[in-house]
């Protein structure tokens, strides 16, 4: 066990608990410290969290980045601290905005229903988040209740800090919602950040995540789903890579005929490491998932994706594909992918495929037949590659947004 | 304009071409024709500089430069282009974006400023028109999901968008029905004029009702064996090419 | 219409008699003691006892791996016995006819005649029962060509020098908990060399039979193909029925050395256990190969038999231009569980790799695939292609694929896809409508989904597989 975590238990050892916190730190004093042995982590060593040495002077106070013609109501937490007062704010009707640490009885309420509930209990650092998060959010969208505007909930790590932040949101039958989740940060610190969603009967959740730490900033987080019957989660994730950056995303099918897309694009500059770690719960039959995850990897870089499929017995008809597609740009960079796929019911479609490749010698002479410079062509296919995700994204301003940071990105990223 | 002097080029160990020679003037159209295996595709792939295509021996020259010592993307922007008989599709390039980075590139070669992305909208939407493609397709991935003649008419859009001076078409009639064929044919006539050029490569005659050739040549076993006017294309589409083995046994 | 399919696949396993032949049977339990016993039984050379000691002394060290989708009660190592031999082996019959008639009925009932007349011509075969080999056939003519094909043990005594270079060279003696277990224990197997440059003019076989209760079979094969060489061989395995699970742990290693091709395959038919989980083999095997340049290792497995199966045949793609196959046809019904696939390791430039698995799961079976890609720094333009299929009959089985994927170099590609699927009730209804029997049909669907890997196996193996399978499948059907 690392000092880091010894400390948060010693510490917790010594707080008055809830009953949630309570079973957190059990579960924490039964876990081991990962190795390379820990089959979650096999390929992403946690020493960067050993090295970390926080605490010191914050030097500047970061600023949230501002998304052209993106029409969202903003939330923003700096080092796990909500940086205003929601006592002010006026919601549209039907929407119950409450920040974690001043919750009234109906916000309890809510988060009694969801804490620790829907992300699954085998998450490491969602224990810890469990057992120390005390910032956040608790949101509740009333049955038949349709939320226009995007809710943004906007993350930033500064240097030497630690944060955990936790969001719970809560979407009734038939209601209908938009989080945007964006975190940022590069100077050491730590941060991690679980989000957990129900969706009821009927209820529609567009969800975006962007992990967007770089350098030096540690982030280790989830998004947790549950849907019931006839729910719709549309869900994209966007993750740059920093010394350790992690993220678990768990989608359960708890109803039948829900729907789940949760399409992934990660971009790895020089020395970057991401593991995205997903798992699809079909618990009943007639529920779909389509997962599309795609990356491209750079010098000295390394992606992890590990997307399981389970398919519980009885869950019959169900329709579940997952694709992971990888490019790797150097031979200093590195490529882990295992789609898992687990299947107990004999009557559905399951498919998953992986790739690791290069830019196909037919399309790249097509362009250069066309008077296109070989580096100018290189940067077109390789980033091709991820445009379709792009492209697929329902919000227009932040897929313009996303599009010209991971362009700017990736020009600055070295083709062999 | 371009002049191809005893030209002798293999792909994996394998001669194709064995010493192909052919002279090119501004203005003119010239068919080259000739049974499967004979190195159709492979002269257009020589010429554009496609890796693995390695000439071993002979000339080539366009419009008074050594083409040969250019990069693929060089002898393009020199005025080559080739309309390819299977184009790849590219999905998540948008055709749009393609063809603007195309665009831009041969203005910059020819010294001319680039288009505006309204200029060039302007443009691609009258080349879209002109092949009979909707405007929709400027959106989509190069080429993806289109059908086989959406295929030939995008290259022929291109041809019109890049304008060329050397048009190399491989076999933009196979898998054509005959209106898509008139498409086609139409586009790639719109372009004749006396600066520019063009190799038609085809198996069939057909093609030739609609491009009237000036010259006509048989290519086989990767050499010119017959060159003729229009009426040499008559002559194969009547007795088929087994003659060419006949006369080489016979001469050989 | 399933449950139709359900009575289709009610099980029968037909190499489950056991022989009557006395035997001498080690008591139960190991230390090293009993390792000094093997190898004073075999009067081995001091090194390699001392390089069985070794084993075991790591073997001790080491945790019985946990990480396979399987589950067993915990095996209790002191409660086998780890070597057993017809006592009408030990004098060592100089020719079959001083065999025990007995363990030659048996063979023949395996439909594996020892009697070189009555064989398949073209196969030589190696006949290991229990511990021991009783006979391998055909060596005269093996030995003209200069093919060397014995146990195991004669090697040690006859070849030492290539059986101490090569013993372990693939197959560390540690490489894993139950390779080091065979490699302190184990008691025979086959060994094979093919000098530089042949091809062996015939296909080369072992027949595996546990007969004895109690005791676990631990055998070691080794071949070795010399530059420029080519060999096929086949392996087959069958066992008793008994209510007590009986461990397996085998090695196998192959070399091939420059230009050589290397062809292995299987048919493993162990006891599976009865319909309620009762008995069977556990059933717990390493394999790899390594190829040097231009070198081709093709594996082949039909894998029908076990209560636990836990195999990956793997290969090491050491050399530039080397090619590794795997094709397996994995089925598990009743209360069977199978985790198996292959390992590519590509080191070498344009090193290439096809995988091709398909699992069959009925009844309560468990069937896995787990297998790994890995493209090193080095594998310039290494190409690997990997399919695995599912099916699933019945709604109370499982399917599971674990494919892992590490590259490391830009230009290499790497391509998975699996997909699942099961018996239908159109196809069925087709079949039917033909005038087909539930039974045949489903055994033609089934036969139809693993074509791509039976065309792989040698001709006589290929009709082997396909009864197999049909015997598997067949059943009372109401």
């Amino acid at each position: 066990m690392s000092q880091w975590l010894e400390q948060i238990v010693e510490r917790a050892s010594h707080s008055q608990l809830n009953a949630i916190k309570q079973q957190a730190l059990a579960a924490l004093k039964q876990q081991r410290w990962p190795n390379r042995k820990t089959e979650a982590w096999r390929y992403t060593s946690v020493s960067p969290i050993e090295q970390l040495e926080l605490g010191g002077q914050k030097d500047s106070q970061p600023q949230p980045s501002d998304i052209t013609g993106l029409d969202s109501l903003d939330l923003l937490f700096i080092d796990g601290v909500l940086q205003q007062s929601l006592n002010n704010l006026v919601l549209p009707e039907g929407l119950m905005l409450q920040s974690l640490s001043q919750l009234d009885a109906q916000g309890q309420a809510v988060a009694d229903d969801l804490f620790g509930k829907i992300k699954p209990a085998h998450h490491l650092f969602g224990l810890v988040n469990d057992l120390v998060a005390k910032q956040g959010l608790v949101v509740d969208v009333a049955p038949g209740v349709q939320i226009d505007k995007p809710l943004r909930i906007i993350n930033l790590s500064s240097q030497g800090q630690e944060s955990h932040l936790r969001l719970l949101v809560r979407l009734g039958d038939n209601a209908r919602l938009c989080v945007i989740e964006q975190g940022e940060g590069q100077d050491p610190s730590l941060n991690t950040a679980f989000a957990e969603y129900s969706l009821g009967v009927r209820a529609h959740l567009e969800h975006y995540r962007l992990a967007m730490h770089t350098h030096k900033a540690i982030q280790v987080g989830g998004n947790h789903f549950r849907l019931q019957e006839k729910a719709q989660l549309n869900s994209t994730l966007v993750a740059y890579g920093s010394d350790l950056s992690r993220l678990d995303v768990d989608i359960e099918h708890a109803g039948e005929h829900a729907h789940a897309k949760f399409n992934a694009i990660y971009l790895l500059g020089s020395g970057e490491t991401f593991d995205l770690h997903s798992c699809i719960e079909h618990a009943v039959p007639n529920g779909t998932t389509e997962e599309n995850a795609r990356g491209i990897v750079g010098d000295r870089a390394k992606a992890v994706f590990n997307g399981r499929i389970h398919i519980h017995r009885h869950a019959q008809k169900t329709l579940a594909e997952l694709n992971n597609r990888n490019l790797l740009l150097s031979r200093r960079g590195q490529i882990n992918t295992k789609p898992e796929l687990e299947i107990y019911a004999d009557d559905v479609k399951c498919a998953h495929g992986a790739t690791v490749a290069e830019i196909e010698e037919k399309a790249l002479y097509y362009l250069l037949s066309r008077g296109i410079s070989r580096s100018q062509a290189l940067i077109m296919l390789n980033f091709g590659f991820i445009q379709e995700l792009i492209n697929d994204m329902p919000n227009a301003a932040l897929a313009d947004w996303l599009q010209e940071q991971l362009k700017d990105k990736f020009s600055q990223m070295e083709v062999k | 304009m371009l002049k191809i002097q005893n030209l002798h080029a293999k792909v994996e160990d394998k001669t194709i071409l064995k010493g192909l020679s052919l002279d090119i003037k501004p203005g003119e159209v010239h068919a080259i024709m000739g049974p499967n295996g004979a190195g159709k595709s492979t002269l257009g792939y020589v010429l554009s500089g496609r890796d693995g295509y390695e000439v071993t021996d002979g000339q080539v020259e366009l419009n008074g430069q050594d083409l040969l010592e250019q990069e693929t993307e060089e002898r393009a922007r020199a005025g080559l282009f080739l309309a390819f008989q299977y184009p790849v599709e590219i999905p998540g390039v948008s055709n749009m974006e393609f063809m603007k980075e195309s665009v831009n590139a041969m203005r910059e070669a020819r010294g001319q400023e680039p288009l505006s992305a309204a200029e060039f909208l302007k443009k691609a939407k009258e080349a879209c028109k002109q092949v009979h493609l909707p405007l929709d397709f400027l959106k989509r991935g190069v080429n993806e999901g289109f059908s086989g003649g959406e295929k030939k008419r995008n290259e022929i859009m291109q041809m019109i968008l890049l304008e060329p001076t050397l048009c190399i078409l491989d076999e933009s009639d196979s898998g054509l029905d005959i209106d898509a064929l008139q498409v086609v044919a139409d586009g790639v006539n719109s372009q004749r004029s006396p600066e520019r050029s063009f190799i038609v490569v085809t198996h069939y005659q057909r093609l030739l009702d609609y491009i009237k050739p000036d010259f006509v040549h048989i290519l086989a076993d990767g050499k010119i064996v017959k060159s003729g006017d229009a009426s040499l294309a008559l002559e194969v589409e009547k007795e088929g090419y087994a003659w060419l083995g006949e006369a080489q046994e016979a001469g050989a | 219409m399933s449950e139709q399919i359900e009575q289709a696949l009610a099980r029968k396993y037909e190499a489950g008699f056991v022989s009557n032949v006395e035997s001498e049977t080690f008591a139960a339990g190991l230390d090293e003691e009993v390792i000094r016993k093997i190898s004073a039984m075999k009067n081995e050379p001091q090194w390699l006892l001392e390089w069985r000691l070794k084993a075991f002394e790591s073997w001790q060290k080491m945790e019985e791996p946990e990480w396979a989708h399987l589950h067993y009660a915990k095996i209790d190592y002191q409660a086998i016995s780890y070597y057993s031999a017809p006592k009408s082996m030990k004098d060592k019959p100089k020719s079959l006819d001083e065999v025990d008639p007995e363990l030659l009925r048996t063979y023949e009932k395996l439909g594996i005649p020892l009697y070189e007349q009555q064989m398949l011509a073209g196969v030589a075969v190696d006949a290991v029962f229990d511990s021991v080999s009783v006979v391998t056939t055909f060596r005269e003519k093996l030995e003209e060509a200069g093919v060397i094909f014995c146990s195991i043990s004669e090697a040690v005594h006859r070849f030492p020098d290539l059986v101490k270079k090569y013993l372990g060279s693939v197959v560390p003696r540690s490489d894993n908990y139950f390779a080091a277990l065979n490699s302190a224990v184990f008691t025979d197997g086959s060994f094979v060399y093919i000098p530089k440059g042949v091809r062996s003019p015939m296909e080369l076989s072992t027949y595996f039979r546990i007969n004895e209760q109690n005791t676990g079979q631990f055998e070691r094969t080794l071949i070795v193909a010399d530059e420029g060489s080519y060999v096929s061989y086949l392996e087959g395995c069958t066992a008793p029925q008994r209510d007590e699970n009986q461990l397996h742990a085998a090695v196998v290693e192959l070399v091939a050395l420059d230009n050589a091709k290397i062809k292995y395959s299987t048919v493993q038919n162990w006891y599976p256990g009865d319909e309620n989980g009762k008995g069977g083999i556990y059933n717990f095997v390493t394999k790899r190969g390594i190829c040097h340049t231009n070198a081709h290792i093709s594996w082949t497995q039909v894998e029908t038999g076990s209560a636990i199966t836990w195999k990956y045949p793997s290969c090491i793609l050491k050399g530039d231009n080397s090619v590794g196959e795997f094709y397996s046809v994995a089925l598990a019904r009743g209360k069977q569980q199978a985790d198996t696939g292959t390992k590519m390791i590509h080191l070498g430039k344009n090193t290439k790799s096809t995988i091709i698995s398909k699992g069959i799961s009925a009844g309560d079976a468990n069937n896995a695939y787990r297998g790994l890609v890995q493209m090193g720094p080095n594998a310039e333009g290494a190409r690997n292609f990997t399919q695995c299929d599912s099916l699933l009959i019945g709604d109370q089985c499982g399917a599971h694929t674990f494919p892992y994927i590490e590259s490391r170099n830009p230009s290499a590609i790497v391509e998975h896809e699996a997909t699942t699927s099961k018996v239908s009730d159109e196809q069925m209804f087709l079949c039917q409508q033909r005038g087909l029997d539930p039974e045949k049909a489903v055994s033609m669907i089934v036969n139809g989904f693993c074509k791509e890997v039976f065309k792989e196996l040698p001709m006589e193996f290929a009709v082997e597989a396909g009864k197999l399978l049909e015997i598997s499948l067949e059943g009372s059907v109401g």
